[in-house]
């Protein structure tokens, strides 16, 4: 009990403490500046997050945006370009029957030897047996196939649960080292979306065609 | 309140730039498509200042940069090159062309708008 309630004040008397030398209030100094970098950090965090969303708002936007103007391909470079850092981007159809990978569209790359191949053994088979989208950084690979030398990830799409194809992202920009968190989250995202988007836009081609 | 004029073809771009000034500053945004509408627009609303991509169609940010410092109505607007070319011959016909800063996509969101309130105050 700490009052009393009688009027004659707490039975125990509130005491500020007072640090016993001056190494406590040293320590008490350091303990501060400690909270204040653990705030900060925790902050930044959060604004991170925010940044991220905001981007992935975008990409959003900007895909739905394609639906209506039938630029489906030009929304995915323009997000990978803008928000991720690459220009050197290819889309692939993938046949699972054959195991054939065929060029759809391409931007900033040389596709002589990308017309159409099989799966191979690199890091386009691993996408597609593993089912999951491949990163060189995450899960490097001895056995690249001479087309996959500068491939940076292979983001697989899929429709219905079956694998429709890829993203190849071949180079990143030259300021641009490595994927980084935030990437990785926006491929994740274009994994789904830009493959729902792809599929949309092949029925709508299909629609109008003559 | 401070008007920035943000130039770029692309609508990913403009649409970032737009969500992250609208919810974390108090900047009026206007936007341009090309270099060319950005001269338009920069003598007609006076931004406070301009931030620019390179590659766009009808006319670059390099030209257009070079046009609006040429202009007195314009020569004292900064102007911020937003883009994805890092290369350093860019860079340097960069600030050739009157730029006064040179960034590069994909931008650090927090480093961009604290470079903006370094030029316009919070």
């Amino acid at each position: 009990m700490i009052g009393t309630g009688d009027g004659n004040g707490p039975s125990i008397k509130a005491r500020r403490i007072e640090p016993a030398d001056g190494n406590s209030s040293m320590f008490s100094r350091t303990d501060e500046l400690h909270l204040r970098v653990q705030r900060l950090s925790l902050r930044e965090q959060i604004e991170r997050n925010h940044f991220l969303l905001v981007r992935l708002n975008a990409a959003s936007a900007r895909l739905i945006e394609a639906l209506d103007h039938g630029d489906v391909f030009d929304a995915i470079a323009e997000i990978i370009a803008n928000l991720i850092g690459s220009e050197e981007i290819a889309v692939f159809d993938y046949c699972p029957a054959n195991q054939n990978f065929s060029l759809a569209w391409s931007w900033g790359v040389e596709t002589d030897a990308l017309q159409s191949f099989l799966c191979g053994a690199g890091m386009f088979n691993r996408a597609v047996q593993q089912g999951a989208s491949q990163f060189r950084d995450r899960q490097p690979i001895a056995t690249l196939l001479p087309y996959e030398k500068n491939l940076t990830a292979c983001i697989i799409l899929k429709s219905s649960r079956e694998i429709a194809g890829v993203i190849a992202i071949f180079g990143l920009l030259p300021q641009k080292n490595n994927l980084e968190w935030a990437d990785y989250e926006l491929l994740k995202f274009l994994e789904t979306y830009a493959a729902v988007a792809l599929q949309f836009h092949r029925l709508q081609t299909k629609q109008t065609a003559p | 309140m401070r008007k920035i004029l943000v130039v770029d073809d692309s609508y990913t771009a403009r649409l970032v730039n737009r969500m992250i000034f609208s919810q974390k500053t108090n900047y009026v945004l206007v936007s341009a498509v090309d270099g060319k509408e950005a001269v338009e627009r920069a003598k007609h609303e006076k931004p406070d200042l301009i931030l620019m991509d390179i590659i766009m169609p009808r006319m670059t940010g390099l030209e257009a940069c070079r046009v609006l410092k040429k202009d007195k109505e314009t020569e004292k607007i900064p102007v911020i090159l937003l883009t994805t070319r890092g290369e350093e011959q860019y860079v340097q016909e960069g600030y050739a062309s009157g730029c006064s800063d040179y960034l590069t996509k994909p931008v650090n969101d927090a480093e961009l708008l604290d470079l903006l309130k370094a030029y316009l105050g919070e």
